[in-house]
């Protein structure tokens, strides 16, 4: 039953990581538009979906999700968002792990809400912004001036990481669906889901 | 971009240690980018000098195009922060900050970014993390990614140009198949790639299961 990782699931794993990295990051550029900004735990996950259901594919094993969240992390910290996105990406990527494996890694449903509890890294970059405003607001005025931040306050008041985080894990389910179907429509035809 | 990501060995120069490097692009993001600390002078100083590490380490691997691009758009633009930001008010003021603040701050992070890709092989990353401690679980996955990196961005590139020539872009006659035509074009090739990468990565033993000797070239 439990079986250890193998090479070719760890190559899996950053082969797949590098895709949704590349392609969420191009994404999150648009959040360089104050009104965009909050929009991203709308966006990323939908265009993430995609990779992420193909990525399940490949997923037989505990740990190769549990991994991938991690390596979210790592790759936030190092390209300096926060630190946060690790510390949230240890434990929902844990419970995203758990969730499909519970399915017995081939319930296309738990897949769907394992995406879901997955995308909760998205939102973690947004936790040093409620969770320390003054220190946050600072560097961002001195980053990207002050209109940007005066912005920004008007469109995020303290409770709204609420609806961040429940449209994070909204757009998540919305986004694994999308990305199922995507990989019917497509892949599955050519043999590669 | 993918040029400015893949490893060119033939006249790399000076030869760091990937920890060093890893030490000095976090020392990068926290201090020049995140501004931590930025209410101490002597920190504020030291982050602004971290911005020119960079330009140095471009220069040891004889990118000399790029250290006078990067190196005279810093300097113009530190220049310009220090003496005619403080005067100027109204619309100019924003523009010029933000570009300020976009190379100052960024750049040097992006641009370190770049170099240590584009100086580190793979087989000296893993000979590092293997010093560092860090289970293979976490290396392998990670210098698979840092390999597929370029591969990615010059897949993704090749495929954006074919799909403007077929129309499919911003305010483009298709623009509503913008992003599918393109992420599963991606996709296939990028899982193709892959899975050649892997068969070549687990014939030169990367994954074997004893203690491995690690000669990094």
């Amino acid at each position: 039953m439990k079986e250890k990782l193998n090479g070719k699931d760890l190559i899996n794993i950053g082969i797949f990581s590098a895709i949704y990295f590349v392609i969420v990051f191009i994404t999150a550029m648009l959040g360089m538009v104050p009104i965009l900004y909050p929009m991203l735990t709308v966006i990323c996950p939908l265009v993430g979906g995609v990779v992420y259901m193909l990525f399940l594919t490949r997923v037989k094993k505990f740990g190769m999700i549990w991994i991938m969240s991690i390596l979210m992390g790592i790759l936030m910290l190092i390209s300096g968002m926060s630190w946060y996105a690790l510390a949230i990406g240890v434990f929902s990527g844990l419970i995203a792990d758990l969730i499909f494996k519970s399915g017995n890694y081939g319930s296309s449903v738990k897949g769907v809400v394992s995406h879901a509890v997955f995308s909760l890294w998205i939102f973690g970059n947004y936790l040093l912004f409620y969770l320390n405003p003054d220190s946050y607001m600072k560097t961002r005025e001195e980053m990207v001036g002050k209109e940007y931040v005066d912005k920004l306050n008007s469109l995020l008041p303290m409770w709204s990481w609420v609806i961040l985080l429940a449209a994070t894990l909204i757009f998540g389910l919305i986004g694994g669906m999308i990305g199922k179907a995507m990989l019917k429509k497509h892949l599955s035809k050519a043999g590669i889901a | 971009m993918a040029q400015l990501l893949s490893t060119d060995l033939t006249n790399r120069g000076l030869v760091l240690d990937p920890r060093s490097k890893l030490t000095l692009m976090l020392s990068i993001v926290f201090f020049t980018m995140g501004g931590v600390g930025s209410d101490i002078k002597a920190v504020i100083l030291i982050s602004k000098l971290l911005g020119l590490i960079p330009i140095i380490l471009l220069l040891t691997a004889k990118q000399w195009k790029k250290t006078l691009a990067y190196g005279g758009a810093y300097a113009v633009l530190m220049l310009l922060s220090l003496e005619l930001l403080p005067v100027l008010d109204g619309g100019i003021k924003i523009i010029l900050s933000i570009c300020c603040i976009g190379v100052l701050r960024f750049m040097p992070g992006l641009i370190m970014g770049a170099y240590i890709l584009s100086s580190t092989t793979v087989s000296e990353f893993i000979a590092a993390f293997h010093r560092m401690h860090i289970p293979n679980q976490i290396t392998i996955p990670l210098s698979v990614m840092f390999r597929f990196f370029p591969t990615v961005t010059e897949e993704m590139e090749a495929i954006n140009s074919a799909m403007e020539m077929r129309d499919i872009r911003f305010f483009g006659k298709n623009a509503g198949k913008l992003i599918e035509y393109r992420l599963i074009p991606l996709l296939v090739c990028s899982v193709n790639i892959g899975q050649e990468l892997s068969a070549a990565a687990l014939t030169r033993g990367l994954c074997a299961e004893k203690n491995v000797q690690i000669y990094a070239t």
